[in-house]
Parts: C-alpha cells; sequence; structure tokens
C-alpha cells in the first residue's frame, strides 16, 4: 500500500462523512447544498485502475445516498462521473500530450480549473435531473446545476489549496 | 470461448458501469414513488413505441391469420345477426323462444360475374364441407344469391344478378311481400314485383328478406325502396330497389344452411301428392 493508496482510502471515508454530516446541511442562501465529494475523483490517480474507479464511485454514492436517505441521485450521478473521469481528463488535459500522473502533478492552471469545472458541471446536471426528473422541471434544474455548481468549485477549488502540490 | 472471455474484458468498464447504473436506478424506483412513477412513464413511453413498431410489423405478415380469424369470428356473429334480426319480426307471444334454424358458413368468392344477362358466382367450398344445392348465399350487408350445384371443393351459385331468381322480400315496416328480380343493366338496381296497391309503402323504406322460402331467414337487410309508382289499370306497385351494396364487388360470403330444409322439402312433397 503506498502513499497515493492511503491517500485514496482516507478521502474516500472523510468525503463520505463530509458530505453527509456537514455539506448535506450548509444550505447556502436557503437551498444550495454545495457537493464536496467529487474531490474523491481529483484524488484518484490518473493512472490508477479504471475499473476500481467505477467500483468505488458506485460505493461512494451509494453510501452517501445511504446514510443522507436521499434516491439514487447520487449514485447515478457519481458512477457516471467514474465512468467518464477518462474522457473528461483526456478532454481537458489534451489529447496529444502525454497525460500527467495525477491532477496534483500537472501545472497548467487553465486545464485544471476547465477539468475541475467539467467535472462538477457534468455531475451536479446528472444529480439535479435525477433530483426532479421531469421535463417540465428543466428550468429549475438549469438554475440548481449553476448555482450548485458555482459553490462546489469555489469550495473544492479552496480545499485543492491546502495540498502540497506533489509531483 | 477464449475471444468472448477477451472481448468481455476490454469492455469490462462499460459492462460494470450500464450494470451497477441498472442497479442504481431500481434503487431510486425502490426509494421514491416519483421516480418509480416517472420511470415507469418513459419505460412505456418507449415500449409502447417499440411494440408500435414491431405491430406494423407482424400486423403486416400476420394480414392473412388475421383475416381468416375475422372470418370465423363474423361467420358466428352474422349466425347471432341473422337470428336477433328474425326472432322480433316473427312477434311471439308468451316469451316463448324461437328455434333459429340456420347455420353460417363462410367461404371466399373465387369467379363473380356481372356483365352477362344470367350470372354466376363460384366459391372455394363444395360438398367436402357440408354445401348442398339450394342454400342462400349472403354476404355482409345483403344477398349474393342460391347455391346451384356443387363438387367435391367448390360450388355453384346462382347470382342475385340473375333475371331467373326471384327472391321473395318485404319491407322492415309492411308484411307485404313481393319479389325481388334483377332489371339487368346496373347491378345496384333492382325491380320489386307482385306488391298490391293497397298497402303503405314509402320511398326509402328498407328492404328485407321475406323469409317464405327455404333459402333464407327473416331479416336480412338488401336495399332500399328508390322510386314508387302505383300502375294504373293493375293493382299493383311499381318498385325500384337500391341495394346497399354491389354484388359484383364482394371477395367473401356466408352460406346459409337450413337445417329445416329437409323437412320443409318432405311437407311440400305431401302437399303436392
Amino acid at each position: 500500500m503506498n502513499f497515493f493508496s492511503l491517500i485514496s482510502i482516507l478521502s474516500f471515508i472523510t468525503l463520505v462523512f463530509g458530505q453527509v454530516v456537514l455539506f448535506n446541511h450548509l444550505q447556502v442562501f436557503g437551498s444550495i447544498n454545495p457537493i464536496l465529494y467529487l474531490l474523491f475523483f481529483i484524488f484518484y490517480r490518473f493512472e490508477s485502475n479504471q475499473t476500481l474507479l467505477i467500483l468505488l464511485s458506485f460505493l461512494l454514492g451509494f453510501l452517501i445516498d445511504f446514510l443522507s436517505q436521499s434516491g439514487g441521485a447520487h449514485t447515478i450521478a457519481s458512477l457516471t462521473i467514474g465512468f467518464l473521469r477518462p474522457l473528461i481528463i483526456r478532454y481537458s488535459f489534451g489529447n496529444t500530450m502525454e497525460l500527467p500522473q495525477s491532477y496534483f502533478s500537472d501545472s497548467r492552471t487553465l486545464n485544471k480549473l476547465f477539468f475541475l469545472v467539467l467535472l462538477t458541471v457534468i455531475h451536479h446536471l446528472i444529480y439535479f435531473t435525477l433530483i426532479y426528473f421531469s421535463l417540465d422541471a428543466i428550468l429549475l434544474i438549469t438554475k440548481n446545476t449553476i448555482f450548485t455548481s458555482l459553490f462546489s468549485l469555489i469550495l473544492m477549488v479552496i480545499t485543492l489549496n491546502f495540498y502540497p502540490n506533489r509531483k | 470461448m477464449q475471444r468472448i472471455f477477451n472481448a468481455l474484458l476490454q469492455f469490462r468498464n462499460p459492462i460494470l458501469y450500464f450494470f451497477l447504473l441498472g442497479l442504481s436506478f431500481s434503487f431510486t424506483a425502490k426509494q421514491s414513488t416519483f421516480h418509480e412513477f416517472n420511470l415507469q412513464k418513459y419505460g412505456f413511453y418507449f415500449s409502447s413505441r417499440l411494440y408500435a413498431f414491431k405491430d406494423a410489423i407482424g400486423n403486416y405478415y400476420n394480414l392473412k391469420e388475421i383475416n381468416q380469424q375475422l372470418l370465423n369470428e363474423n361467420e358466428q356473429l352474422k349466425k347471432n345477426d341473422l337470428s336477433l334480426r328474425s326472432i322480433p319480426l316473427y312477434r311471439l307471444t308468451n316469451n316463448q323462444s324461437k328455434r333459429f334454424p340456420f347455420k353460417v358458413k363462410k367461404a371466399n368468392i373465387l369467379k363473380n360475374s356481372y356483365k352477362n344477362q344470367r350470372n354466376f358466382l363460384v366459391l372455394d367450398i363444395g360438398s367436402e364441407n357440408g354445401v348442398h344445392p339450394e342454400m342462400g348465399v349472403i354476404s355482409n350487408n345483403g344477398i349474393v344469391g342460391v347455391v346451384h350445384s356443387v363438387t367435391k371443393n367448390y360450388s355453384n351459385v346462382i347470382s342475385i344478378l340473375n333475371q331467373d331468381l326471384k327472391i321473395n322480400v318485404r319491407t322492415n315496416k309492411n308484411p307485404a311481400f313481393g319479389s325481388l328480380v334483377w332489371s339487368g343493366k346496373n347491378p345496384l338496381e333492382f325491380k320489386i314485383e307482385d306488391i298490391v296497391s293497397n298497402v303503405s309503402l314509402a320511398k326509402g323504406d328498407t328492404i328485407i328478406t321475406g323469409g317464405m322460402s327455404s333459402y333464407f331467414p327473416l331479416g336480412i337487410p338488401i336495399g332500399k325502396i328508390s322510386k314508387l309508382e302505383k300502375m294504373k289499370g293493375s293493382g299493383y306497385y311499381s318498385v325500384d330497389a337500391t341495394l346497399f351494396n354491389d354484388p359484383s364487388q364482394i371477395y367473401y360470403a356466408y352460406i346459409l344452411e337450413n337445417l329445416d330444409s329437409q323437412e320443409l322439402k318432405s311437407l311440400q312433397k305431401k302437399i303436392s301428392q
């Protein structure tokens, strides 16, 4: 077990409990609950096993759904993000360049930000679509996606700044 | 086998993803009735589209079979219809249930002519299916003719478009009867002879079979009175009638088997002796 696995396991546990205990009850401006467990998809190293990531993302979403008694929305959104992550990485860090080993080993700020935005917006879109699950609520879904994404992103960037840039 | 395993291993991520996605959707449906309802709604939308598509294809290939089923059903319905039509017209007392002595057999029309003055039809069932001469033949909306001769698998029918065939008819309002004869020109135009002029008839009255022959039961609608005139000097009406449907444009027919025809014949023999 190396350092990165340890980080992954620790962040997994911390993020599950952090999301359930803290962030689900934050209610910024009355209704916005930022979703922070997406940090797991950033800590998980880019070169690591993809199959394991799918299983872990399912488990992550399932635990959060289970503990916060929401429907299956977290599970489906998190699972989909776990499945789509290689695509998002390739899209945001460049197809032709050699891919970085992890999020922290890359130094291009714009690409990293783009990666974060893509991850968050796709996740939130799926999440809110499943929460409302009706074609009549498109406006509500869009509104919620935009504002919650904004707050999630801000909190994620703040959290990520506490981590050292390990190569 | 090795190849299948290789393919499974190669696509293990998508397979795993879709498996878990299905699992989570089932959790979602279990958790909330709203989601369950909506999932069922979308599922129904797609499945109905799919089934409509499948149905459109399947229908085309099943047309023949369905046609056959419909004919069978019609055969049954026709019998019920005929017995229902005739019962109220018989005016029975004491709520007696009236026997309906007719059975219905369906047949395809193989040959139908209407250009001659004496036309005949050929049907695709014969003595093997229990067809005998002198059975009435009707279509879905009117009558076709009377069986003339039968072979093992085919039967020859004197068409209603034959000037030798006279059919006993009456109107639905008045029990006065006459005989329906083809005028020999248009397949829809007929004449009704021998209606005495002291009964009240009106243009537009429906003509039905009279039930006086052993060929047809009472009450099969045939056509309408199109022209009505009292002939001077004789005590009869001159009535022109139009049929409900064109006997030259039919492809199926029903043969009526009168179960009492032997009985009736023997009775008539006794009278003539």
